[in-house]
């Protein structure tokens, strides 16, 4: 099964679990979404639950929140993660903050749905991978999947958390791979990471799109590496990389969003803070460009194979 | 404008009249607290103010026409709607100090009201942010066949801002019951309503396919009875309104401004276009009230106020602890980490 086809399975099943459950977007109903992520979910729950709306990113946002403070339970998409910058004033300001200035009075438990990253020849505004920017709110939990089975564990996973999930789906993964994926509904938790590849010499931290690339790498090319995936960005789970790290003494952070200040700073923060004394080389960062995404020149932008080897080749070296 | 004042002192029942002195009770309850928290940041024993003197008569008079189990997203000069909804004046006070009795633990700047015992949803500051969740709110209600209706409040800058455009249209797509009630004081800061909009706010809800009254926001029973009929219309499923109920801020947009740099004032307290003066002289003309009631009303609320003000004071503030809790429904590791450092 293809990741797209897994987060359909999803929504199916929370839409016919909990009659609560509500999905609104651009284009999401009638014609099942851009990339028919809600396909067939208008026909089944109806146009009160599967809402197509109005081309505003605020009133889907906001409409969503309002829904969810009335103890609806909504599943709002916004088209493509670039298009979200004009409703982040309800993200950050309101959606992120609604528990905290109310002393958990009023809470606002929502999944936002949004494909990220690039790898599909979108150019500047079909590409971007902001999770820096919700990743930096408190009261957002950061939610990206790597695998159709991930993706539908813990798209369910997030429609149970009692706060708002940005739930960011690498869409160069949609239907990029196939592999088996349960039948019914489970879970993955939350604020949990996994490995996905284990080896002694180095970590490798990743998520999202990358996971598969590194994976790929490390078997081509015999790494004997610990590949973490971290499917929380926010809050992540250190515990499961500091075990890595003071197992290896390497790491390397694998992201498509720009370094500077990108979640590879953090990770890389942190680490120093807590580990630094079992550090072999020092920490390095393969990731996207600190430029706009570009269009014809998508692949020079995104970490690959090569680039990631030659991090590896100079981890091992300890330079 | 819709002018009720000749053909109404005739048909008015016991029940408005008891109403209507209710409501201007409220009107003065707000205007001394009002006045009570200006003369206190002054004084240096709260931080921070935003008047709502002159809004009164359209605050007390929308609340008069709304339902306890109507849900409202109100903004933050919004004390008189709150008073006479039903909101403590000791749980505004505590929240106006940030203490430990605040029910939003001393984490709002002052004005930034909230009172779930009245369906009153916490107040943030962006101008308008407040809106697209009423169209949200009120299609839950719709969906789900709830009684009451969503009523959302802002002033008249409010108008610029893409989240009104958003929800107005929004709304009028869905077809939810919400109310769009602009308290417009005429000023946006230092910006005028004239320079905000081109066009009267009412006439821009005909853009949306809704309907767009206008009110003498300095009149309680055009308040009142305007916006009753809007409610009922709103209740009856017939759609959104938009309320443009004109009024003026008689004092600084708040207690860090100074309109002496870009404004004569028009009208000032005890003036014949003062809303509180307005309403009381209505009242008596209607035979609701005789002319001793309003000094018995004033002297009563400020004994009121100043002892509320004066026990409130008391308490202790917020402890730091409330910094770390209520962010998630469970404590990232971050906040565990940085509590236990810090505390």
């Amino acid at each position: 099964m293809t990741m797209i086809k897994s987060i359909n399975q999803a929504l199916d099943l929370i839409m016919s679990d909990d009659p609560d459950a509500i999905i609104l977007g651009e284009d999401i109903g009638i014609n099942g979404g851009v990339f028919r992520a809600t396909d067939g979910l208008y026909k089944k729950y109806g146009a009160d639950r599967v809402i197509d709306t109005p081309l505003a990113e605020i009133g889907i946002v906001g409409m969503a929140i309002g829904m969810s403070v009335a103890g609806l339970h909504p599943i709002p998409e916004i088209q493509f993660q670039d298009f979200i910058y004009t409703a982040m004033d309800l993200i950050i300001n309101q959606m992120a903050k609604i528990r905290f200035r109310s002393a958990s009075q009023f809470s606002c438990p929502l999944v936002l749905r949004t494909p990220y990253g690039g790898g599909i020849k979108g150019g500047l505004y079909h590409s971007q991978s902001g999770e820096s920017y919700f990743a930096h709110t408190a009261g957002l939990t950061v939610v990206t999947p790597s695998s159709p089975s991930d993706a539908k564990g813990l798209l369910i996973s997030s429609t149970r958390s009692p706060d708002p999930v940005i739930f960011l789906e690498p869409k160069r993964l949609y239907r990029s791979i196939k592999e088996d994926v349960p039948d019914g509904v489970y879970e993955i938790p939350l604020r949990k990471a996994a490995l996905k590849h284990q080896g002694d010499d180095i970590t490798i931290v990743t998520y999202g799109s990358m996971v598969p690339v590194v994976i790929d790498t490390v078997e081509r090319n015999n790494v004997n590496a610990d590949v973490i995936d971290l499917r929380t960005l926010m809050p992540y789970d250190k515990d499961t990389i500091l075990e890595s790290v003071r197992k290896t003494g390497r790491v390397i952070i694998v992201h498509e969003a720009p370094r500077t200040l990108g979640m590879g700073a953090e990770i890389s923060a942190m680490i120093s803070e807590r580990a630094i004394e079992y550090l072999y080389s020092p920490i390095l960062r393969v990731t996207g460009l600190d430029a706009p995404f570009p269009y014809r020149n998508e692949e020079f932008y995104l970490p690959n194979e090569k680039r990631i080897m030659r991090a590896v080749k100079r981890a091992m070296e300890g330079v | 404008m819709i002018t009720v004042e000749e053909n109404m002192t005739e048909s008015i029942s016991k029940e408005e009249k008891a109403l209507l002195v209710k409501g201007y009770t409220a009107m003065v309850l707000a205007r001394t607290l009002d006045k009570k928290l200006v003369s206190a940041q002054r004084q240096g024993r709260i931080g921070f103010y935003t008047p709502m003197m002159g809004q009164e008569a359209s605050q007390v008079g929308l609340s008069m026409a709304l339902l306890p189990e109507d849900f409202v997203y109100g903004y933050y000069r919004d004390i008189g709607l709150l008073i006479y909804r039903g909101g403590s004046i000791e749980a505004l006070l505590n929240q106006t100090m940030g203490n430990s009795a605040d029910s939003a633990r001393g984490r709002q700047m002052p004005s930034h009201l909230m009172d779930k015992s009245v369906n009153f949803f916490t107040v943030p500051s962006m101008v308008g942010a407040n809106l697209t969740l009423a169209v949200g709110t009120a299609y839950a209600y719709k969906m789900r066949k709830r009684k009451g209706i969503v009523a959302a409040t802002f002033g008249d800058g409010a108008t610029s801002t893409p989240d009104f455009h958003a929800s107005m249209n929004f709304a009028s797509v869905y077809d939810v019951p919400v109310l769009f009630f602009c308290e417009n004081n005429q000023w946006a800061i230092s910006y005028p309503v004239e320079k905000q909009s081109k066009t009267d706010i009412s006439e821009k809800a005909r853009a949306y396919g809704i309907r767009g009254l206008k009110v003498d926001g300095n009149n309680l029973v055009d308040v009142y009875r305007t916006t009753r009929q809007a409610v009922e219309s709103i209740r009856a499923g017939e759609g959104p309104i938009l309320i443009n109920a004109v009024s003026y801020r008689m004092g600084p947009h708040s207690t860090s401004d100074d309109p002496s740099k870009y404004r004569k004032d028009e009208i000032s307290e005890g003036s014949d276009r003062d809303p509180l003066v307005v309403t009381e002289k209505l009242l008596i003309s209607m035979k609701v009230m005789d002319e001793h009631l309003p000094q018995a009303i004033k002297s009563q609320a400020e004994k009121i106020v100043d002892s509320k003000f004066e026990e409130s004071e008391k308490i202790p503030p917020a402890s730091p602890e409330e910094t770390f809790t209520d962010v998630y429904a469970e404590d990232s590791w971050m906040l565990q980490e940085e509590r236990g450092d810090l505390l």
